[in-house]
């Protein structure tokens, strides 16, 4: 899950950070409103969680204007301001959940997978693909019965094939959700974790669609 | 146990009420009241008045008309007897043999014949008479046997007549008239009283209106009222009344405003420390947490330290803004504030002597406590510090100005701030841009403490780069009379 977060208090936003990046996520920061806009318009992201006071811009404005252009990708709001209207409005410029500072990590992230699965039209935790099972939440896979492990890279790849089952995800976009912002990946990364998911997964979980990018496959031998 | 218990609980209650029902009788006399009072009073005396000088007169009348008809029935004797022949008269009959005539009661006459110059002979007399002979001629009032007469002698061709009449009988007489007279004085004064209470009621009832009008008014109802319902004489208290909570409702938007800021600037760190705690929680779960967890830890500790400013400059506003007056006027001393300032500033930076301090050649006094001084100093200090990276240069000047001010200018060559920004800066929790440094506190305190002991901030874009603040106090007015006494002297 490729989480952008804008936030412009530094001390939280490393919080955070440090917080969802131990959970296996994979998150981006920025401190601006400018500075999310550009990052919406080149990266593919899942999830994003606003402040809403921005230095250059208020966060609700941005999030009404997103909404204006179409732009569906879920919002969880964070906000030191607890007052009735403020979260009323909010929710009403578009917001899809609302959090309160100070929050709970463990409630961010379990608030952040919910939008997830909402956005992929499911209602329950678990993903179940043939043999394989995914909690979501807590990054738990098991396949046949028995648990399996999953590097950081790994379970953020399958959780990516996962979300869309049915679509063509681009290389790039996979990119994205493995490595967010970070530039110096090396041009075969993808296709290392790709291999060590199919050798824990079994052969077929990743489909290669020749020419267009990875696609979700069958699980188990 | 909760038998026991309900007295004491409702003992407070009373207690609660007891306020609230002296006020209600220590409160001033309504209106209409005061009304009725002023105006009914005034009508009363009045009218008294009126009625205690008719009295006089008519008593005065009265008595004029009575003693002229004791003299007219004096004289009308006097001719009667005069047609009666002497002889008969004077035929020598002794005293005891006079005349007695039946008269009314209170009323009294007696004939009597001179002889000579001392003697008299009593011819005739009425019955109730108490003995008029030796009543002067004309009018006198006399005292016999305990009651009052007012007597009239006429002694004329040998004859005398003494008339006489009661004066209990006079009075109550007078009291007959004044009585008719005064009992529809009074009913018509009681009419006008009555009158007077129910006009007032009705001339009272737009004050009525207007307040029910207000009464009904929601708190953010600010829409003014109707024209009609104040008449011109109230208008201008529905206009103090309606700018007032105008005022009120402004400050409440400012008050609120503050509060959702104080909000922000509370919980943003708090949240980065309860974030970080819970990333070193789980970091110390997994096994190559360690440096994750080490850094979580500075950053939590970072947290606090911002916590505590910002918990330590809302107090300081806070109590700043509660002095309703400065307390003490205190005293301190320009050169000694400024270094203590600076020691302060430094302390926790890493770059000691970054200050230059110029100052003057004399000691200045303020009236300024020193601790106020020294934390407005720092807080400038730590700004021009904080907003000029590097190694570059602050400088704190303090002035003698001509009109006996002294001027703290702290200079910095960081990016300064535009002319707007420098205006909005003293505002509470005005941030300069995406900055999460300081509280945004720093710059208010500093305009508190200079407004509440009369003194000012200015702060100035420098040229070409840098901010100039500078703060103002009058110097301290003694040291100053004082300096000029030596001045002069020299």
């Amino acid at each position: 899950m490729h989480i952008l977060l804008i936030e412009d208090d530094e001390l939280v936003a490393c919080g955070i950070v440090a917080g969802l990046r131990l959970h296996g996520l994979t998150v981006d920061w920025v401190g601006t409103a400018a500075a999310a806009q550009a990052a919406l318009d080149s990266f593919h992201f899942d999830v994003c969680v606003l402040d809403l006071g921005l230095p250059d811009e208020d966060g609700m404005a941005l999030l009404r204007r997103w909404r204006t252009r179409g732009q569906s990708l879920p919002v969880l709001v964070l906000t030191a301001r607890d007052a009735v209207e403020y979260r009323v409005e909010g929710l009403q410029a578009g917001a899809d959940d609302y959090l309160l500072k100070p929050f709970d990590l463990d409630e961010l992230l379990a608030r952040l997978h919910a939008l997830h699965r909402r956005a992929a039209g499911r209602s329950v935790n678990q993903v179940n693909h043939g043999p394989l099972s995914f909690v979501a939440s807590t990054g738990e896979v098991v396949l046949d019965g028995a648990r399996i492990d999953l590097s950081r890279r790994e379970l953020a790849l399958l959780r990516a094939l996962l979300q869309h089952p049915q679509h063509v995800l681009s290389a790039e976009r996979l990119r994205d959700s493995l490595y967010g912002f970070e530039q110096e990946v090396e041009s075969n990364a993808i296709n290392v974790h790709i291999h060590h998911l199919r050798r824990k997964l079994g052969p077929n979980i990743v489909e290669t669609v020749r020419g267009q990018g990875y696609r979700l496959g069958e699980a188990g031998w | 146990m909760k038998r026991s218990s309900t007295p004491k609980n409702a003992a407070p209650y009373k207690a609660d009420k007891a306020p609230g029902a002296r006020s209600s009788t220590g409160r001033p006399w309504s209106l209409r009241v005061r009304l009725l009072a002023i105006i009914g009073l005034s009508l009363v005396t009045l009218w008294s008045l009126v009625a205690v000088w008719m009295l006089i007169d008519v008593r005065r009348e009265l008595r004029t008309a009575l003693d002229d008809r004791l003299a007219a029935s004096a004289r009308m004797v006097a001719g009667l007897v005069m047609q009666l022949p002497r002889e008969s008269m004077a035929a020598g009959k002794p005293v005891e043999s006079a005349l007695d005539v039946v008269a009314r009661d209170g009323l009294a006459c007696e004939v009597s014949l001179l002889r000579g110059e001392v003697t008299m002979q009593p011819v005739a007399r009425t019955t109730s008479s108490p003995g008029l002979s030796d009543v002067q001629p004309g009018y006198s009032t006399r005292s016999f046997g305990g009651k009052l007469w007012r007597t009239y002698v006429l002694q004329e061709g040998g004859i005398r007549v003494a008339t006489a009449d009661r004066i209990d009988v006079r009075e109550s007489l007078l009291r007959d008239i004044a009585l008719t007279a005064g009992i529809p004085f009074a009913a018509a004064l009681a009419g006008s009283l009555l009158l007077l209470w129910f006009g007032i009621g009705s001339g009272l009832r737009p004050i009525e209106r207007v307040r029910a009008a207000l009464a009904l008014r929601g708190p953010s109802d600010i829409a003014p009222l109707p024209d009609t319902q104040a008449p011109p004489e109230l208008r201008p208290l529905v206009d103090t009344i309606e700018h007032l909570v105008g005022r009120m409702q402004d400050a409440m938007a400012r008050e609120r405003q503050f509060t959702d800021d104080a909000a922000h600037e509370l919980r943003t760190p708090l949240t980065g420390i309860k974030t970080h705690l819970q990333v070193m929680r789980l970091a110390a779960r997994s096994a190559d947490g360690a440096p994750v967890a080490q850094q979580a830890l500075a950053d939590a500790e970072r947290g606090v330290l911002r916590l505590q400013n910002t918990l330590d400059q809302l107090l300081l506003l806070a109590r700043l803004e509660g002095l309703l007056q400065p307390a003490s006027p205190g005293l301190s001393f320009a050169d000694v504030a400024a270094k203590l300032a600076i020691d302060d500033a430094q302390a926790g930076q890493h770059a000691k002597g970054r200050v230059r301090l110029f100052l003057p050649s004399r000691t200045i006094g303020l009236a300024v406590p020193e601790s106020l001084l020294v934390c407005a100093l720092r807080n400038l200090l730590d700004n021009a510090m904080r907003y000029s990276t590097g190694p570059s240069e602050v400088v704190l000047r303090v002035e003698m100005h001509e009109n006996h001010t002294v001027a703290f200018c702290v200079c910095d060559e960081g990016p300064g701030l535009s002319e707007v920004d420098c205006a909005l800066a003293t505002q509470r929790f005005w941030r300069r841009g995406a900055s999460s440094q300081g509280s945004g506190l720093g710059l208010s305190i500093v305009g508190e403490i200079a407004r509440r002991y009369a003194g000012s901030l200015q702060l100035r874009p420098r040229n070409p780069v840098g901010l100039e603040a500078c703060l103002t106090f009058p110097a301290n007015s003694d040291q100053q009379t004082s300096a000029d006494v030596s001045q002069a002297s020299e």
